[in-house]
């Protein structure tokens, strides 16, 4: 009897803290509807006058679809870089025969140390220098560069774990190397990769850092640094207008988060139980 | 089947284009890193080597060592706050039935999908002095003096924007200790289901010691990931009021790009490496030195 009330007590405070992460985004709906003046004075409850142009004319001076289809390029052209030079060291390591195969693996997992902040001066000279300052590719090289690292450690511990038999069958029906690792090897890590596409998908779509100082042009800035420059010319008085381009932007993640909620889980946990 | 195994082409093929690309953009940039730190360097041009002059004006600079300061304690409320309510959090969860648990997985993890400019912005509406969550709490129970202008206040700043860190990956590193918990074999448990030990028991006797290598990730992923924090700041406070709130980073940031002085950034940089490597290693020869096989 007194464990059922334990448990009841636990299952309500769980649950009222699974609120609490949720209020922002009530909040943030919330706010967009209001207008410049309610907010001080009915910052909670609901609208009682609801305002719908708060998102017209936040739109209006923040460019959405423009930096959404920056951060879908930074994403996409990352996790396929970061996929597939991954998924080739990684099985290179975890099955080819060469002498500094544990060197490499070793050097590569160096990445995991060396946090992207500390070499942003001199990467900066660095996409100057070749040409690649303002060029969508001038942050997907860094993004993919600093993505491998985990992306090869978790593949390679996938692929000690894959039985040898496909490989063998493959080259008796006279596959190459390359027919071996694209037609056979890949499909059958469809799983590992599903949840590395997940993660590289996160990591890059919010990354914020390499992005605020790289990507200096409007034009080619992603999301999170264009949400930012909107707030700033904005200032912190038109909150309604604020709570509209927040929402805008949430929406794509919502809906990815609902969607493949498993999938991104698996992946953002998947370290933790990494060996 | 060897005989492909053994090509040095193909090996070439394989394995040489993410060595560039890791080399390239991780690695080789610290050498240029190095020498930009000994020269006087405005961000265009190299104007002569000073020898070990950045270094001696960082170190004996007050914001530098604040700046520290804000970082360690960032650090220090992530892991020691953070991590502890986490766990429980985890254990919590592990008791439940699967529908609550499965509103609280889908729930926590909300805030660190979200954008950090968006969840910057949120909490900066959470600390408003006049209408915000916080203060309007204060108020509401006749709290009136405590109710602080607390991102403009320099006793509150540093703890508000830890705060807001700590509270957008406390859900997900709730995840990642739940799923350690999940990975333990169900038969360490049936001893000391028999002996009707209790929940506080089993949690400290069994499941904390064997969480040992997800303790550790988790400690490394929050040390190294407070100790590089710059988006909060930038986006809560621009490292105000004055230079109050700056971190490292942001003071790498502050004195690279605000102050054109390239050479101090780099020089930021390298001590802040060394700091970072000083951190592992303490984690690594703490905790957990013996690994946990099942």
């Amino acid at each position: 009897m007194k464990q059922k009330v334990i448990n009841r007590i636990i299952k309500i405070t769980l649950i009222i803290i699974g609120l609490t992460f949720l209020f922002p985004l009530y909040w943030m709906v919330n706010l967009s509807f209001k207008s410049k003046s309610e907010v001080y004075d009915n910052p909670f409850g609901l609208p009682k006058e609801w305002v719908f142009n708060n998102y017209g004319d936040a739109l209006e001076k923040f460019n959405f679809l423009r930096y959404l289809s920056n951060s879908v390029i930074y994403s996409i052209g990352t996790i396929i870089i970061t996929i597939l030079l991954g998924s080739m060291f990684a099985y290179c390591v975890s099955r080819m025969n060469w002498r500094f195969k544990n060197t490499a693996l070793t050097y590569v997992s160096l990445g995991l140390i060396i946090p992207v902040q500390v070499v942003i001066i001199p990467l900066l000279i660095m996409v100057k220098n070749i040409g690649l300052k303002d060029t969508h590719l001038g942050l997907i090289l860094p993004y993919s560069a600093f993505a491998l690292s985990s992306c090869i450690l978790m593949l390679y511990a996938f692929f000690r774990t894959l039985p040898r038999e496909l490989e063998e069958a493959a080259c008796i029906d006279g596959c190459n190397i390359y027919q071996t690792f694209f037609k056979v090897i890949l499909p059958t890590i469809k799983p590992a990769l599903a949840t590395q596409f997940a993660l590289i998908f996160m990591n890059t779509y919010n990354e914020f850092f390499l992005a605020f100082i790289l990507a200096a042009d409007d034009s080619i800035r992603p999301l999170p640094v264009g949400l930012l420059n909107f707030f700033v010319s904005i200032g912190v008085s038109h909150w309604g207008q604020i709570g509209a381009a927040m929402v805008i932007t949430s929406i794509p993640t919502v809906l990815v988060y609902l969607v493949g909620n498993e999938q991104i889980e698996n992946a953002l946990t998947a370290g933790a139980i990494l060996k | 089947m060897n005989k492909n195994y053994n090509s040095k082409l193909a090996i070439f093929i394989f394995a040489f284009p993410t060595l560039i690309l890791f080399t390239a953009f991780v690695v080789y940039p610290i050498i240029p890193e190095l020498i930009i730190s000994f020269q006087n360097n405005d961000g265009f041009k190299n104007m002569g080597y000073i020898g070990l002059d950045n270094y001696r004006s960082i170190l004996m600079s007050a914001t530098f060592w604040k700046s520290n300061a804000n970082t360690i304690l960032i650090v220090a409320i992530s892991t020691c706050v953070g991590l502890p309510i986490s766990l429980l959090l985890a254990l919590l969860m592990d008791r439940q039935t699967e529908g609550v648990r499965r509103f609280f997985k889908l729930s926590s993890v909300f805030p660190a999908v979200l954008s950090v400019t968006v969840i910057g912005q949120m909490w900066i509406a959470i600390y408003e002095p006049q209408w915000g969550v916080i203060n309007s709490v204060l108020r509401s129970i006749g709290l009136n003096n405590l109710a602080l202008e607390w991102l403009s206040d320099k006793r509150t700043v540093v703890i508000a924007i830890a705060v807001a860190f700590l509270w957008q990956y406390i859900g997900l590193n709730a995840l990642l200790f739940y799923t350690g918990i999940k990975s333990i074999p169900k038969t360490y448990y049936e001893a000391a289901t028999i002996d009707g030990a209790s929940f506080l028991k089993t949690s400290i006797k069994i499941t904390i010691p064997l969480l040992q290598d997800v303790t550790k990730y988790l400690l490394v992923l929050s040390v190294l990931g407070c100790m590089s924090q710059f988006a909060h700041v930038r986006i809560m406070t621009a490292g105000g009021p004055g230079d109050a709130s700056r971190t490292v980073i942001y003071e790498l940031y502050y004195r690279a790009f605000s102050a054109s002085d390239y050479g101090q950034g780099c020089a930021i940089a390298i001590i802040f490496i060394i700091e970072c490597l000083l951190f592992t290693l303490i984690i690594n020869k703490f905790v957990a030195r013996e690994k946990v096989e099942f």
